[in-house]
C-alpha cells in the first residue's frame, strides 16, 4: 500500500508516517499543499491523508482540484476544527471520510484500511450476498447463515453484521460503527456498541468453533477467520 | 487634584464654551437694552433742542417779514438773550449762540464757537464750564440751524442742551452691564468648575478602582454614595458587571482546577504505569493495551470539554434545520436497550409522532445519549427508566426518568455544571462532564432543562419549543 500524507505539522506527520511503516506501507510525506499536489496528480498512490489547514494550497481545495481533474485516489481528510459542519464541508469537496485531531493512531488506520477496500470494490457494490468462511448473509432476504444453520438477527444486529462483512479482516473502531449502523456521528464514550457487538457474537459466534468476530483491544473489533 | 488635569477634562471645555455662549448672548442682550434706553433719552433730548431751534427760527422769519432782514437778526438775537438763562424741566440748561458769518457772537451765553468754522448746519457735542463746580466740565449737546438763505444772512444759531443726566445714566448703564457680565460669565465658570470637579471625581473613582482590578484585586467595587443619581447608577451597573466577572472567574478558576485535579491523576497513572514497563525487558501487550486505555480516557475528558466550548460557541446554530425528535429516540433508546436490558433495567419508551424541533440532529441525540447513560449508570438491577416525548402548549417535552437514587435537590443546579459531581472525592466512574454537554446542548436550542424528583429517581425534563413540520413550512 502506498499513501501520500499532505501535513504541515511535522509531529503529527512523522507520528502517522511511522505508525504506517510500522504496518508495512510505503509512506511519502509533503508538508505544504502545492507540493501535496505535485506529488498526488504525478505519482499514484492508493490513498492520501490531507490536513484542511495547509501552507500553499488549502486542503479541501487540493482536494477539490483533484477531483476535478478526475483523479479518484480515496482522501482521508485530517481536521483540528472537527465538527459536524466541517465534516459536510469536507465530504462535499470530495474527501472520502474525516477525522478529527486528536485521533488514535489504531482509528486512523481502520478507517484508512476501509477506504482503500471501499475504492478497490467499487465496482462490486452491488452485490446481494455477503460471506466470510462459514458465515454468509442474504442482502436481498436479509437472512444469515452460518454452518448452514439459519440466524435469526434483530434488523438492527443485520445491519451491524453487514456493516462488519463489509470490512471484513480491518479493524472497525466503535466510532465507525456508530457511524456505519446509527448515522450518528459523536464519540459514543460509554460502552453501548460493546453490548451490541457481545449480543452479535452470542448469535454468530456460540456453538461454533471458530469465532469470527474479534476484539481488537484499544481499538475495536475485526470480523476475521 | 491638579488644575491642569481639570482644564483636560471634556467637562471643563464644555464649560468654557458654554461660558463664552453665555456671555455673548448676556452682551446682546444688554446691549439691546441699552440702545433702546439710552437712545430714547437721546431721542427725547434731541427733539427739544429740535423744536426750540425751529422755534427760534420760525420767530426769525416771522420779524424779517415784519422789519426786513436786518431787523429780524436784531430781534431774533434780542429773543435769544432773553432765553440763555433758561432751564430744562430736570434742570439742566440751554446753551444759545447766534453767530455771524465772521463767526463774531451776537447774542447768547457762550463766548465761543464751539464747532468746526465751515459747519453750516448738523449735531455737535462740546463741553461748558460748570457754573456750580469749579474746574468741571458739563457735556452739551447741540444743533446748528443756518438762518436761511444763508448766503444772504450769513448768520447761524446754535441750541444746546446740558447731558449731564443722559451721560451719568450711559455711564451708569455701561457699568452695571460690565459687572453683571463679568458676575455671569464668573458664576458660570464657578458652576462649570464645580460640575467638572464632580465628574472628574466620579471619574477618578472609576478608574482607580479600574487600575486596581487590572492590578488583579477582583474584589475592587467602585463606591455607589447615597445618591440615586446616574454616577451611583454607573457605578452600581459597573458593580454587577464586576460581580458577574469575578463569578465567571471563579467558575474558570474551578474548572481549570478541576481539569487540573481530573486529568492529573490518570496522567499520574498512565506515567507510573509507562515507567513500570520501561523497566520490563519486553513489555506485555496487555500493559501496553491499558496505558493506551489509560491515555484515551485523558483525551476522551480534554475532547468532550472541547465539545463542550464549541456547543457554547453557537458554531453548531447556523446549521440548524427542522428536525423530528421521534427518530431520534428511537435511535438512541435503541442504541441502549441492550445494556439496559444486560444491567436488568426496563427501559420503556413512548413517543409521539410530529414532534418537530428546530435544532441539530446529532447534538439532541448525543444530549439524550448522554441523559440514557447517566440513567442506565444509576438505576439498580430490576429498575426502570422512561422515555417520554410529549407535547404541551406548543413545546415538546423529552423526558428522561430513572428509579435511581436520584439527585437531592440543593445540588440539582450544580450537577448541570461542568465536572461536578455529586460525589466530590470524585470515586464514581465518569467525567463529569455529561449533563454539562446536555445544558450546553439545551441552552443552544432555547430549551429549558429541569431535573426534579421521580420518587424515587431523577426525572430530566428537556423543553424544546415545538415548531411546525418543514413540509409546512415550506
Amino acid at each position: 500500500m502506498r499513501v501520500l500524507i499532505i501535513e504541515d505539522d511535522h509531529e503529527v506527520s512523522s507520528y502517522i508516517r511511522q505508525g504506517l511503516i510500522q504496518a508495512g506501507w510505503n509512506v511519502d510525506v509533503a508538508d505544504n499543499g502545492k507540493d501535496g499536489l505535485l506529488m498526488a496528480t504525478t505519482e499514484q498512490y492508493d490513498a492520501l491523508i490531507v490536513d484542511r489547514m495547509l501552507p500553499g494550497v488549502e486542503g479541501l481545495a487540493l482536494i477539490r482540484t483533484l477531483r476535478a481533474s478526475d483523479n479518484e485516489t480515496p482522501a482521508l481528510v485530517l481536521s483540528a476544527l472537527g465538527e459536524v459542519d466541517d465534516r459536510v464541508k469536507g465530504l462535499q469537496a470530495g474527501g472520502d471520510d474525516y477525522l478529527v485531531k486528536p485521533f488514535a493512531f489504531s482509528e486512523l488506520l481502520a478507517r484508512l484500511e476501509a477506504l482503500i477496500r471501499r475504492a478497490k470494490s467499487a465496482g462490486s457494490q452491488h452485490e446481494t450476498t455477503l460471506s466470510l468462511a462459514d458465515l454468509e448473509i442474504d442482502l436481498l432476504k436479509r437472512e444469515v447463515h452460518r454452518g448452514g444453520r439459519k440466524i435469526d438477527l434483530q434488523p438492527r444486529e443485520f445491519q451491524l453484521l453487514e456493516f462488519l462483512l463489509r470490512h471484513a479482516g480491518q479493524v472497525v473502531t466503535r466510532t465507525m460503527l456508530l457511524e456505519g449502523v446509527w448515522n450518528y456521528h459523536f464519540d459514543p464514550q460509554t460502552n453501548v456498541i460493546d453490548v451490541h457487538i457481545s449480543r452479535l457474537r452470542g448469535k454468530i459466534d456460540k456453538g461454533f468453533d471458530k469465532p469470527l468476530l474479534h476484539t481488537v483491544r484499544g481499538a475495536g473489533y475485526r470480523l476475521s477467520t | 487634584m491638579r488644575l491642569p488635569a481639570i482644564i483636560r477634562t471634556s467637562v471643563f471645555q464644555l464649560t468654557i464654551l458654554y461660558v463664552g455662549l453665555f456671555g455673548v448672548s448676556v452682551a446682546t442682550l444688554g446691549w439691546f437694552i441699552y440702545r433702546s434706553t439710552v437712545g430714547y433719552l437721546e431721542n427725547q433730548t434731541d427733539e427739544v433742542i429740535e423744536a426750540e431751534i425751529n422755534g427760534l427760527a420760525e420767530q426769525f422769519f416771522q420779524l424779517q417779514r415784519e422789519r426786513g432782514l436786518e431787523g429780524g437778526v436784531r430781534g431774533l438775537a434780542q429773543i435769544i438773550q432773553s432765553r440763555r438763562e433758561r432751564t430744562g424741566t430736570a434742570g439742566e440748561r440751554f446753551s444759545y449762540l447766534l453767530i455771524d458769518q465772521n463767526l463774531r457772537p451776537l447774542a447768547g451765553n457762550l463766548n465761543r464757537w464751539p464747532a468746526p468754522s465751515d459747519m453750516v448746519e448738523g449735531w455737535i457735542e462740546f463741553s461748558v464750564p460748570d457754573p456750580n463746580a469749579a474746574d468741571a466740565q458739563v457735556p452739551v449737546r447741540a444743533r446748528i440751524l443756518p438762518i436761511r438763505p444763508f448766503e444772504l444772512t450769513g448768520i447761524r444759531v446754535l441750541v444746546g442742551r446740558e447731558i449731564r443726566e443722559l451721560e451719568q445714566i450711559n455711564d451708569r448703564f455701561l457699568r452695571a452691564l460690565t459687572l453683571g457680565l463679568g458676575l455671569t460669565m464668573l458664576l458660570a465658570l464657578g458652576g462649570g468648575l464645580a460640575l467638572a470637579f464632580s465628574a472628574q471625581r466620579h471619574v477618578a473613582e472609576l478608574s482607580r478602582t479600574t487600575r486596581r482590578i487590572i492590578a488583579g484585586d477582583l474584589s475592587q467595587r467602585v463606591p455607589v454614595g447615597g445618591a440615586h443619581d446616574e454616577h451611583a447608577e454607573l457605578a452600581r451597573s459597573v458593580n454587577t458587571m464586576l460581580d458577574q466577572i469575578e463569578n465567571l472567574m471563579a467558575g474558570l478558576r474551578h474548572v481549570g482546577d478541576s481539569i487540573a485535579h481530573d486529568l492529573r491523576g490518570p496522567l499520574t497513572r498512565l506515567r507510573n504505569r509507562l515507567e513500570n514497563l520501561s523497566d520490563e525487558d519486553t513489555p506485555s501487550r496487555a500493559s501496553i493495551a491499558e496505558c493506551l486505555a489509560q491515555a484515551d480516557r485523558v483525551l476522551a475528558t480534554f475532547n468532550a470539554l472541547l465539545r463542550i466550548a464549541r456547543i457554547e460557541s453557537g458554531a453548531y446554530r447556523k446549521a440548524f434545520a427542522t428536525i423530528d425528535l421521534g427518530p431520534i429516540v428511537d435511535d438512541i433508546a435503541d442504541l441502549y436497550e441492550a445494556t439496559a436490558e444486560d444491567k436488568l433495567v426496563e427501559l420503556r419508551r413512548k413517543t409521539i409522532d410530529d414532534a418537530f424541533v428546530f435544532g441539530d440532529r446529532e447534538l439532541l441525540a448525543q444530549a439524550l445519549t448522554n441523559l440514557l447513560d447517566n440513567a442506565v449508570k444509576h438505576t439498580p438491577p430490576g429498575g426502570h427508566i422512561d422515555l417520554e416525548l410529549r407535547r404541551h402548549e406548543g413545546t415538546i417535552h423529552l423526558v428522561v426518568a430513572d428509579s435511581g437514587p436520584g439527585v437531592p435537590a440543593e445540588s440539582r443546579e450544580r450537577v448541570l455544571q461542568r465536572f461536578a459531581r455529586l460525589d466530590e472525592s470524585r470515586s464514581t466512574p465518569g467525567s463529569g462532564l455529561g449533563l454539562a454537554l446536555v445544558r450546553a446542548v439545551a441552552d443552544q436550542h432555547d430549551a429549558k432543562l429541569v431535573l426534579t424528583d421521580n420518587g424515587p429517581g431523577l426525572r430530566v425534563t428537556l423543553t424544546l419549543p415545538a415548531t411546525g413540520s418543514p413540509r409546512a413550512e415550506s
